[in-house]
């Protein structure tokens, strides 16, 4: 056992025990009746004692905390004399997802426009990836590698699977390459827009280290610029090797972290992308700087609108793909995104939810049960989640490698605690859900297609999110700044 | 699309090739991805010559067989890149990120290669026979790179796995935040990147540079007279008193 | 976001020669910035200055840049950034650099060119230069567009203006401006080429006895005569190229 890994699990946990203790408390809490302080409550004063104490940030997975204006300050504007609404389950509402169209012999077809996002093996367990791309086949949608290179399992287990490209290379091959539905050209993500990617050394175990090139247990900081170009103009060379390495056959994507938005996708579009995915400053992660998260980035109802903006400027709504991400929980989130412009959404943390995380407990088939098939035993971690210093419902503590539900962790013990096919049926049943909703929706507004749901069919709550949507605040037909 | 000046091998006909046949393809009058589909449809064994490359980019790119094309010139950026089992030649200069993401077989610049030369390569053999210019070997994970000239700054950044040899001198910054891949320079180190640091040379070290330096054809490095440079590993685990080093 | 070329000639016999070979390098950096493109071209009659939007080998035919002669030239081409591609936002972008009467640098960015101007071209992206544009501005300094790359070109005018030499001026650049860039600049007797610290952005450099050239990539100095026997060697981060007549 390594050094790393002895002082590993335990004493990094300890670490972040009292911060997280003091996050489950609201800041409004009053204690003995005296109010508690603004500028340094409880969790900023944590947060001094944890600078304090590690001599460096604090690290976390998941995304912005903080709360900023998304898609519940929207509303839609479903039918009534006006318009007419589709009967639900009678008339059809499509939901068919072409991507990468344009330039690809072979796009991605989906069946809905609901994808799963790019998750490393290494931040997941390989028993998560494999859930993830079996229950991304069976809803007929795409599933996506991370910064960690794709797995022989999560490739057989996804019928479409975009292969990522980023500054770290990862495990990054021309077999591998070959083998994907996509490739996507990761510039940054929401979490961490211009920072690389991080993973602590508890999680690089052998097969992770053996993927990366990398030394075990090393905490692992990758590039924030690719190896062999830098800017658009040198992307454009980049994304034109990928498509004679991959002979033109499948749709490259340009991932960016949501920051300048309108010039960066219109940069994406110059450099040759099909298809753009635009993350939110509440996309997640597997581990990143805490002032990162919370500091950087603009949020993903801004995003998507910016994105779509920009392209219909280029007059290449349709021809150029765009995928947002970052925070999409519901059908709702859903219908609201396509409607502001997106073609597909991207969802990372929320299908992990659905998989089992920050759950009290796990599931594993009972004795005899087919896997998958019935509910399974059930499995209380509770105490492990207040060993961590959380909580279930409150755990944010992918980056320790210690997930009480086996789903961010590369120790094979906790892993076994996932069953890839009672996981996959979970994810594709709350995929299936998310689908039927953003078509529930649709179908109210009146619309015989999802992608038919227009900026036209939303109004706003706060003016904060008029403006950022550009929708009218409702009740009024003003839009902030026009 | 132009023409081909001489009949393009047929790869259904035959399932290897005569070495003697060597099929050429002109640039002049072809597309780069004419050629390179070409080029990827040649069986085992097959040599093939490029010629006008004029500097196009993204030459022989995604090779999966071992068969041999020379680039009759100059070459752009990435060429060879992402290239198994072939043997790539080029006659002149190449661009940016020559064999980048080399997994198996050679490429060979007889001439100058530009930034990044072999990054992120994981097997496999890229020859530089002039300079090399900034970040020579950036995040090799396996592969060789030889250069037989001078390397820029920040060489062998991030470098995860595999060896480096600078015939020449190595610019400022060598070895930045290196982790296991071990770099040898025959001249100048003119500055170490944070956490690379000099070490003792070893009899294994010497056989494997000898061996790179034939495999290279270089017969102006002494094997015994090198600088080997590897990480510190200090830069491994977080440490508080590394704050300025990332 | 673009390609960029720079000629200068010590063989002034090849005065005539020079529109054409322009036109070669220009045409190795189109691919590179298919959206716009610009040429500056110092003269002993004068400086010339053209950019247009649109295709830059069109736009080389447009202004019979082969047949037009000069001792030293940059030329540009564009990838776009901005839904309105306009030739204000072309480079080279050109700066007076003689103080006027009032004390500021004239002419202000404006034709008519008097041969004293500084032109520049650049390829990369600042990332601080609102900061500086605004110590220019409030040291009367303005600016035309909001083009990050005019802001350097206003610098090293300004620089110039105040007394440094085209050398001091480029070093004081490369400590003031962070971002990534290949720069490529011309005066009246002096091209010059820097690149920031961490060299993110391509640059080439052949010298002959005849001249010297600078481009973004090596196929844009095919064609130019003598370049088998041309030292060719990538300029240093921070370091600066000058060569005067």
């Amino acid at each position: 056992m390594s050094r790393y890994e002895m002082m590993s699990r335990y004493e990094m946990m300890s670490r972040y025990e009292m911060m997280s203790r003091y996050e489950m408390m609201s800041r409004d809490d009053a204690i003995d009746g005296s109010p508690v302080h603004h500028t340094f409550g409880p969790p900023v004063i944590a947060g001094i004692r944890e600078r304090a104490e590690l001599g460096r940030y604090p690290i976390r997975g998941w995304g912005a905390r903080r709360a900023v204006p998304d898609f519940d300050d929207l509303l839609l504007l479903t039918a009534s004399a006006s318009r007419y609404p589709l009967e639900g389950y009678r008339e059809r509402c499509d939901t068919r997802t072409v991507l990468g169209a344009r330039r690809a012999a072979r796009p991605v077809v989906l069946d809905i426009p609901i994808t799963i996002a790019g998750m490393s093996f290494g931040s997941l367990s390989a028993n998560a990836k494999e859930a993830l791309g079996r229950a991304a086949s069976q809803v007929g949608t795409s599933t996506t590698t991370g910064d960690g290179g794709m797995t022989p399992e999560e490739r057989s287990a996804s019928r479409t699977l975009v292969y990522q490209c980023l500054p770290s290379r990862y495990g990054f091959n021309p077999v591998d390459l070959r083998a994907a539905d996509a490739v996507e050209i990761v510039l940054g993500q929401g979490a961490k827009p211009g920072g690389g990617g991080m993973l602590l050394g508890q999680k690089v175990g052998a097969r992770v280290a053996g993927m990366r090139t990398l030394p075990e247990g090393v905490d692992q900081r990758s590039a924030s610029r690719h190896p062999d170009w830098t800017g658009p103009d040198d992307l454009k060379i980049k994304i034109e090797e990928i498509r004679e390495a991959t002979d033109w056959q499948v749709p490259v994507y340009v991932k960016i972290g949501a920051t300048r938005v309108d010039h960066d996708v219109r940069l994406a579009v110059a450099a040759g992308a099909d298809v753009v995915v635009v993350d939110g400053m509440q996309g997640g992660t597997g581990a990143t700087q805490d002032a990162f998260i919370e500091h950087t980035g603009i949020p993903t109802l801004a995003a998507v609108r910016l994105a779509a903006d920009a392209l219909a400027d280029l007059g290449l709504t349709g021809d150029v793909g765009l995928i947002i991400s970052g925070g999409v929980r519901t059908g709702a989130d859903v219908a609201k995104a396509l409607a502001l412009g997106a073609d597909a959404v991207s969802l990372g943390v929320a299908p992990l939810i659905a998989l089992g995380c920050n759950a009290p407990t796990y599931r594993l088939p009972a004795a005899g049960e087919p896997a998958g098939a019935g509910a399974g035993i059930e499995v209380d971690v509770s105490a492990e989640y207040t060993a961590l210093g959380t909580a279930p419902g409150h755990c944010t503590h992918c980056h320790t490698g210690a997930c009480p539900v086996g789903i961010t962790t590369q120790d094979d013990a906790l892993a076994a605690r996932l069953d890839p096919a009672l996981g996959a049926r979970r994810v594709a049943n709350y995929l299936r859900a998310l689908a039927m909703e953003t078509t529930m929706l649709a179908r109210a507004c009146g619309k015989s297609d999802v992608h038919r749901l227009e900026p036209e069919d939303l109004v706003a709550l706060t003016v904060e999110a008029a403006a950022m949507a550009r929708v009218p605040l409702a009740g009024t037909d003003w839009i902030p700044g026009r | 699309m132009g023409e081909l000046t001489t009949a393009v091998h047929d790869p259904d006909s035959a399932d290897s090739a005569d070495s003697a046949d060597e099929v050429v393809f002109d640039l002049a009058v072809m597309s780069t991805r004419h050629v390179n589909a070409a080029l990827r449809a040649l069986p085992a064994g097959a040599r093939a010559q490029v010629v006008n490359p004029a500097g196009r980019h993204n030459l022989a790119v995604g090779l999966s067989r071992a068969i041999r094309v020379r680039i009759a010139g100059p070459a752009g950026y990435y060429v060879g890149g992402l290239g198994a089992a072939a043997d790539v030649d080029v006659d002149g200069p190449a661009g940016w990120g020559v064999g980048e993401n080399l997994m198996s077989g050679t490429v060979r610049v007889r001439g100058a290669a530009s930034q990044s030369a072999a990054a992120s390569a994981h097997g496999g053999l890229v020859v530089v026979e002039g300079d090399a210019s900034l970040r020579a070997g950036i995040s090799l994970k396996g592969g060789r790179l030889a250069v037989a000239g001078d390397v820029g700054r920040y060489c062998a950044f991030l470098a995860q796995a595999g060896t480096i040899l600078v015939g020449g001198d190595a610019g400022e910054a060598l070895g930045d935040s290196l982790y296991e891949a071990v770099i040898y320079v025959a001249g100048r180190v003119r500055g170490l990147g944070t956490d690379a640091r000099v070490e003792d040379l070893t009899d294994a070290d010497v056989a494997a540079v000898r061996a790179l330096a034939a495999d290279a054809g270089f017969d102006h490095v002494d094997p015994q007279n090198v600088t080997r440079v590897a990480s510190a590993r200090s830069l491994y685990h977080f440490d508080t008193a590394q704050h300025a080093a990332y | 976001m673009c390609g960029i070329a720079g000629l200068h000639l010590k063989d002034h016999a090849l005065r005539e020669r020079l529109g054409s070979m322009v036109t070669g390098m220009l045409r190795g950096v189109a691919e590179r910035g298919p959206d716009s493109a610009g040429v500056a071209i110092h003269d002993p009659g004068g400086l010339r200055v053209r950019k247009d939007v649109g295709d830059p080998l069109a736009f080389a035919d447009r202004i019979d840049l082969a047949g037009q002669t000069g001792l030293r030239a940059l030329a540009h081409t564009r990838m776009a950034t901005e839904s309105a591609v306009t030739a204000a936002h072309c480079h080279p972008f050109v700066a007076g650099t003689a103080p006027a009467a009032d004390g500021s640098p004239a002419p202000p960015g404006g034709m008519p060119l008097d041969g004293t101007e500084l032109c520049l071209v650049h390829n990369g992206s600042f990332a601080n230069h609102a900061t500086i544009r605004r110590r220019l501005a409030a040291a009367g300094v303005t600016t035309e567009t909001d083009n990050d790359s005019e802001v350097a070109a206003r610098y090293l005018a300004a620089r110039l203006g105040a007394g440094d030499d085209l050398a001091a001026a480029l070093r004081r650049l490369t400590a003031t401006f962070d971002g990534f860039f290949t720069l490529a600049v011309t005066t009246a007797d002096s091209f010059a080429v820097v690149r920031d610290p961490i060299g993110c952005k391509p640059a080439i450099i052949a010298e002959t006895d005849q001249w010297v050239a600078m481009v973004s990539e090596y196929r844009a100095l095919l064609g130019l005569p003598g370049l088998a026997d041309a030292t060719v060697f990538e300029p240093e981060p921070e370091e600066v190229y000058l060569w005067a007549s």
